[in-house]
C-alpha cells in the first residue's frame, strides 16, 4: 500500500508543480505591462527516486527571474542620460527667449538705438531734440540690460527651485528602496512583485541621478550614488542635500553661491553627479548662468558688457566738453552703476539721474578742435573696425553671448533626440537577452558593436561632405 | 539638364540624402546586427548624393544658395542626431560587454577584463 500511496503522493506533486507553473505564466501575462517587471520562468525539475523513503521521485518546480543585470544596469544609465538632455532642454528654453539675437529683441534694440541716437546727435551737437534723444535711448539701454539681469536672475529662482525637488525625489526614490529591503529582509527571499516596484523605483531615480545597484546580504539591495555615495545600504537610508557653495564666491563678492550636493555626512559629492536632471541643473546653474550673469567665481558676461559699455560711453563724454571755447567744460557722464560688485553691474545700470540735455560734452577740445568729436566717437562705438570687448562690438558680444546659448540649446536638443532612441533601444535589447546564455548574449553585443562602428565611420564622411557643402553656398 | 545627376538637382540630392537619413535612423534604433548593416548600405547612398550636390555646387560656381543652405543645415542636424546616437551606442555596447567579460572570464593580471573567447560548442547527451 506503501508503494500505491507514494506514487498517489507523487502524481499530486507532480500536479501542484504544474499548477504553480501556469500560475507564474499568468502571472507574467497579468503583469506584461507592469513597470519595472521581469518574466519569471518556471523550472521543472524531476526529483531522484528514493527508495528508503518509499518516495517513487517526481517533479519539482521553483521560479527563477529572467532579469539580466547588464540589460538593467545599460538601460538604466541610457535613463539617465536622457533626463539630463531632457532637463537642460526644459531649463535652457526660458534662456532662448532671454537671448534672442534677432533685432527685435530689448538688447540688440536698445543698443542699435543708442548708436543711431549719437549719429544723429553729431550732425546737430547742439540740438536739445537730439540730446534728449541720446537721454532716452541710454535710458531705453540701460532698461534693457537691467530686464535682462532680472530675467535671469529670476531663470536661477526657476532653477534653484527645481534642484531641491530633484533631490527630494532623490530622496523618495531612496526612501522607497529603503521601504524594499525591509520588505525583502522580513520575507527572506526574492520576491517578483517586490523586485518589479525596485527596478521600477531604480528606473525613476536614475532619470534624475546616476545610480548603481549591488546585491546585498539577504537579498536585500545597496543603491550608490555615482558609483559611490550609498542612498541605501540595506535597511539604511542616507539622504542628501543641496546646498550653496559659499566658498564658490569668497572673492566675487555679491554673486550668488554655485549649488552643491552634499551627502549626509555633508561631504561635497556634486562631481559625483554626472548625468540624469540633477546633472543637467547643476550644469546649467553653476556653469552657464554665471558665465552669463556672473555667480560663484565668474563676473558674467551681461555684467562685462554692461560695463563696458557705460565705461567706454563715459570715458569719452569726460574728454569731451560742452563748450566750443576755453575754459572747456568736462561732459557729465552718461551712465551710472555700483561698482562695489561686479556681479551686479547690469542689475544697477542706469542713466545719471542728474544729466541734463546740455551737460552732454559733444566737443572734442583737441587740438584740433572738433565741434562734433565726441558725438563721432560715441557713434563708432559700434563700428566693427572699432571692438570694445574681446576683440568684438558691444552687439556682437551680446550676440556670442547668445549664440552660446543656442549652442547648449541645440546640443541638448540633439542628445534628447538621440537618447530618445537609445533609451527605446537599451529597452529593446534587454528583452532580447533576458533568458539567453551569456554566450549568446555576448555573441549579439560584438556583431552590434561592430555594424554601428562601421556606421560610425561611415558617418563622419557623411558630415564631413554636409558641411563641404554648407561651405559651398555660403 | 546640365545641372542635374540621376538623383535630380542639389536640392533634390539633398532632400532624397535627408529621406534616407530618416530611414537609416529607424534602422540603427533596432538592435540587431541585420538592420544596422542594411542602414550602413543606406549610408552609402547618402555619400553618393552628397558628393553629387558637392560637384553640382562646384560646377555652378559655389553661388550662395539660402534653400540648399537650409537643407543642408537640416541634413547636418540629423547627421548630428545618428553621430551622438552611435557614440552612445557603441559605448554603452562597450560597457556591457565588459561586465559579461569579468563576468565570464574574470580580470585578467593587469586588472583590465579577461578576453572574450566564444567558442562553438557541442553537447551530445544520452
Amino acid at each position: 500500500m506503501g508503494s500505491l500511496f507514494s506514487s498517489l503522493d507523487s502524481v499530486a506533486n507532480a500536479l501542484q508543480a504544474f499548477q504553480r507553473a501556469i500560475d507564474v505564466t499568468q502571472n507574467n501575462v497579468t503583469n506584461a505591462n507592469s513597470p519595472g517587471y521581469a518574466k519569471q520562468v518556471p523550472v521543472l525539475e524531476s526529483q531522484d527516486f528514493q527508495a528508503a523513503g518509499g518516495f517513487n521521485g517526481g517533479v519539482f518546480e521553483q521560479t527563477q527571474d529572467t532579469r539580466n543585470q547588464y540589460a538593467e544596469t545599460a538601460v538604466q544609465q541610457q535613463q539617465s542620460l536622457l533626463g539630463q538632455f531632457q532637463q537642460l532642454q526644459t531649463a535652457l528654453a526660458p534662456l532662448q527667449t532671454t537671448f534672442d539675437v534677432s533685432a527685435n529683441s530689448p538688447i540688440p534694440a536698445a543698443l542699435n538705438q543708442l548708436f543711431q541716437s549719437f549719429s544723429q546727435w553729431s550732425t546737430q551737437p547742439t540740438s536739445s531734440t537730439y540730446q534728449n534723444a541720446v537721454i532716452s535711448a541710454a535710458q531705453q539701454t540701460a532698461a534693457a540690460v537691467q530686464q535682462t539681469a532680472s530675467e535671469l536672475s529670476a531663470i536661477r529662482t526657476s532653477i534653484d527651485s527645481n534642484i531641491q525637488s530633484s533631490v527630494a525625489q532623490i530622496n523618495q526614490d531612496a526612501a522607497s528602496i529603503q521601504a524594499y529591503n525591509l520588505a525583502i529582509s522580513k520575507q527572506g527571499q526574492p520576491d517578483a512583485g517586490l523586485s518589479a516596484q525596485l527596478y521600477s523605483a531604480l528606473e525613476d531615480l536614475s532619470t534624475v541621478a546616476p545610480v548603481q545597484l549591488t546585491t546585498g546580504v539577504g537579498n536585500t539591495v545597496t543603491v550608490l550614488l555615482g558609483g559611490q555615495t550609498p542612498l541605501v545600504i540595506g535597511t539604511e537610508l542616507h539622504q542628501i542635500q543641496a546646498v550653496n557653495d559659499t566658498a564658490s564666491n569668497a572673492t566675487n563678492p555679491g554673486a550668488p553661491a554655485n549649488i552643491k550636493i552634499v551627502d549626509d555626512k555633508g561631504t561635497d559629492i556634486t562631481s559625483q553627479v554626472t548625468s540624469g536632471g540633477l546633472a543637467g541643473l547643476l550644469n546649467v546653474r553653476n556653469n552657464l548662468l554665471p558665465s552669463l550673469a556672473g555667480g560663484g567665481p565668474q563676473t558674467g558676461d551681461l555684467n562685462t558688457l554692461a560695463k563696458g559699455l557705460a565705461d567706454s560711453v563715459n570715458n569719452i563724454l569726460a574728454a569731451g566738453s560742452t563748450t566750443l571755447t576755453p575754459p572747456y567744460q568736462s561732459g557729465s557722464p552718461l551712465f551710472t552703476y555700483d561698482p562695489t560688485s561686479p556681479s551686479a553691474i547690469a542689475s544697477t545700470l542706469s542713466v545719471n539721474s542728474a544729466i541734463t540735455p546740455s551737460q552732454l560734452a559733444a566737443v572734442q577740445p583737441g587740438p584740433p578742435l572738433v565741434s562734433n568729436g565726441v558725438a563721432l566717437q560715441l557713434a563708432a562705438l559700434n563700428d566693427p573696425s572699432n571692438p570694445q570687448i574681446n576683440g568684438m562690438t558691444f552687439s556682437q558680444f551680446f550676440g556670442s553671448m547668445a549664440s552660446r546659448v543656442g549652442n547648449a540649446a541645440n546640443s541638448a536638443q540633439t542628445g534628447v533626440t538621440a537618447q530618445t532612441q537609445l533609451v527605446a533601444q537599451a529597452h529593446s535589447l534587454r528583452q532580447q537577452v533576458s533568458g539567453v546564455s551569456l554566450d549568446e548574449e555576448a555573441v549579439r553585443l560584438v556583431q552590434l558593436q561592430s555594424s554601428y562602428q562601421a556606421a560610425s565611420k561611415v558617418v563622419t564622411v557623411v558630415d564631413q561632405l554636409t558641411q563641404a557643402i554648407m561651405n559651398m553656398v555660403q | 539638364m546640365e545641372n542635374a545627376t540621376p538623383h535630380g538637382d542639389a536640392q533634390q540630392c539633398l532632400r532624397a540624402a535627408r529621406a534616407n537619413m530618416r530611414e537609416i535612423k529607424r534602422l540603427v534604433s533596432q538592435p540587431s546586427a541585420e538592420s544596422v548593416d542594411q542602414a550602413v548600405a543606406i549610408l552609402r547612398d547618402v555619400e553618393v548624393q552628397l558628393g553629387c550636390v558637392a560637384g553640382l555646387l562646384q560646377k555652378s560656381g559655389n553661388k550662395p544658395d539660402l534653400l540648399i543652405r537650409t537643407e543642408a543645415e537640416d541634413l547636418q542636424e540629423e547627421v548630428a542626431v545618428l553621430a551622438r546616437f552611435l557614440a552612445q551606442a557603441d559605448k554603452m555596447l562597450a560597457g556591457w560587454l565588459q561586465a559579461v567579460r569579468t563576468n565570464r572570464g574574470g580580470y585578467t593580471e593587469r586588472g583590465q577584463a579577461a578576453p572574450l573567447v566564444l567558442v562553438k560548442k557541442l553537447t551530445v547527451e544520452g
